[in-house]
């Protein structure tokens, strides 16, 4: 073989590369995509295994809710799904909020009690992989992994473990686990999309090795439904969006500084949401910011 | 006739009369059961002459009143039973009219049999009084692969309902 026909395999080898490359990409963002719409959602989990013997599992878990979700960001390398909950067809709460970032190198994870560690990824260790960051109802972190998207015998699925605060289904009522290690798995499927989860709750201190408290089995199950069952969440999120984009704005400041993020559960005996929720949609921006810096923990 | 032995543990100050583990799930067992943060305990121990004829034994950290905020909210009794080749740990905890509320298998030690920790069997026993007969098989339902720890444990409680009955008799209750 000569040097022309080597330079010529790797040109096409390269070619051929790329061109995967950018198949994938493609797939991977129309798999994030068909998470938008409107969902029929029902969360289902139970406790599984249980180290100690003398561990009494809780009652399972099981509830239904419509949910709209809404792709409020759609960039090249960065996609944002915005969740609001429908209830009763006409009351909207907003919900969680997702953000898929390409190949992305800085992220927050939780560590323990509202504090989260500063990430730096290499950039080799990212290469193809999605950063999935899951913020609470104020845009406030919860947790974040990074992986592959495979798609692969008509199957759509990225998974990853992610350090994560309780869930809020557990929140106010648990003080027996502080962390839960989640295992969280995205398939796209027929009817919507599959959140299934195999989580560990469990007992993190400073300086020890955690402890494994129970393990935990959760289907979120998303099935579409028309989007006119969702309207009047479109709405409230076109009537509310300045507002939020404004609260994103200064919680992007503040992920920007790149350092260990430490917040307070309450100020003034309030948490985060609950003095957002009420604000008028015409807030200023210095007003956001002021009230969102007060639950940053300096130093 | 018969003699209490007053011990009293101060739940957060680090006493510590069993030992780690033990008495760790032990404390989480009462806290858990009777829904109280702080709790007192003081052991019952009877005399020698009725120890003898209790089927299970008092005087070794095994019997205790249950205080909380100067109020009697029940009893536990501590105690340990034998699996296929070692000993577990048990506890049955009763209101103050003798009522089972709750029993839980604390520490176990072997591989196999460890069915007989799940609340899904223990919870017969819940209701059962000192007038209570315990027959495994029967009124306590048998768990297949965990016979020789689930009937042990069946045994274990009605020696305790007895006892208890016994030491109702003699007013040590």
């Amino acid at each position: 073989m000569n040097f022309k026909q080597l330079l010529a395999g790797a040109v096409l080898g390269l070619g051929v590369t790329t061109a995967f490359a950018q198949k994938s990409v493609k797939q991977d963002r129309e798999a994030i995509k068909d998470m938008c719409g409107c969902f029929e959602v029902t969360f289902k989990y139970t406790e599984t295994f249980a180290p100690e013997i003398d561990y009494e599992k809780h009652y399972d878990y099981n509830a239904t809710a419509l949910e709209w979700a809404e792709l409020i960001k759609d960039e090249k390398d960065e996609l944002s799904i915005q969740h609001l909950l429908v209830i009763n067809d006409s009351t909207i709460i907003k919900h969680w909020r997702q953000d898929w970032l390409y190949e992305n190198t800085k992220r927050y994870d939780f560590n323990h009690d509202n504090e989260w560690t500063f990430v730096e990824m290499p950039k080799k260790e990212v290469k193809g992989q999605w950063t999935q960051n899951v913020y609470q109802v104020d845009d406030s972190p919860r947790y974040s992994g990074s992986a592959t998207w495979f798609h692969a015998d008509g199957k759509h699925v990225w998974d990853d473990v992610a350090s994560s605060p309780l869930p809020r289904r557990e929140y106010s009522k648990r003080s027996d686990y502080n962390v839960m290690m989640r295992g969280n798995q995205v398939e796209i499927t027929e009817d919507g999309w599959l959140h299934e989860q195999d989580n560990e709750k469990v007992i993190r201190e400073d300086g020890k090795e955690d402890v494994l408290l129970v393990q935990e089995k959760g289907y979120n199950i998303y099935k579409k439904v028309p989007d006119a069952k969702c309207k009047a969440a479109k709405e409230w999120w076109a009537a509310n969006k300045e507002f939020w984009a404004k609260v994103r704005a200064k919680w992007s400041e503040v992920y920007g500084r790149d350092k260990d993020l430490s917040l307070e559960k309450k100020v003034e005996g309030q948490a985060l949401f609950m003095k957002l929720f009420p604000m008028d949609v015409t807030t200023s921006q210095d007003k956001i910011d002021e009230v969102i810096e007060a639950y940053v923990k300096k130093g | 006739m018969w003699k209490r032995i007053f011990i009293v543990v101060f739940i957060g100050l680090g006493f510590s009369f069993m030992g780690g583990e033990l008495e760790e799930k032990f404390y989480k067992a009462i806290r858990g059961t009777y829904e109280v943060d702080q709790f007192k305990l003081e052991e019952i121990e009877a005399s020698a002459a009725i120890n003898e004829k209790l089927p299970a034994k008092t005087g070794n950290e095994n019997l205790f009143q249950i205080f909380s905020d100067g109020q009697s909210i029940g009893y536990a009794y501590l105690g340990k039973a034998p699996s296929k080749k070692k000993e577990f740990d048990y506890v049955v905890m009763f209101d103050n009219d003798l009522i089972i509320k709750k029993s839980k298998v604390l520490i176990y030690r072997e591989n196999y049999g460890q069915q007989i920790g799940t609340q899904r069997w223990l919870r017969q026993f819940i209701g059962m009084s000192p007038a209570s007969e315990v027959n495994y098989g029967e009124n306590v339902a048998a768990i297949s692969g965990a016979t020789i720890s689930a009937s042990s444990m069946a045994r274990a409680v009605n020696r305790v309902l007895k006892t208890m009955k016994i030491l109702q008799e003699e007013n040590m209750l």
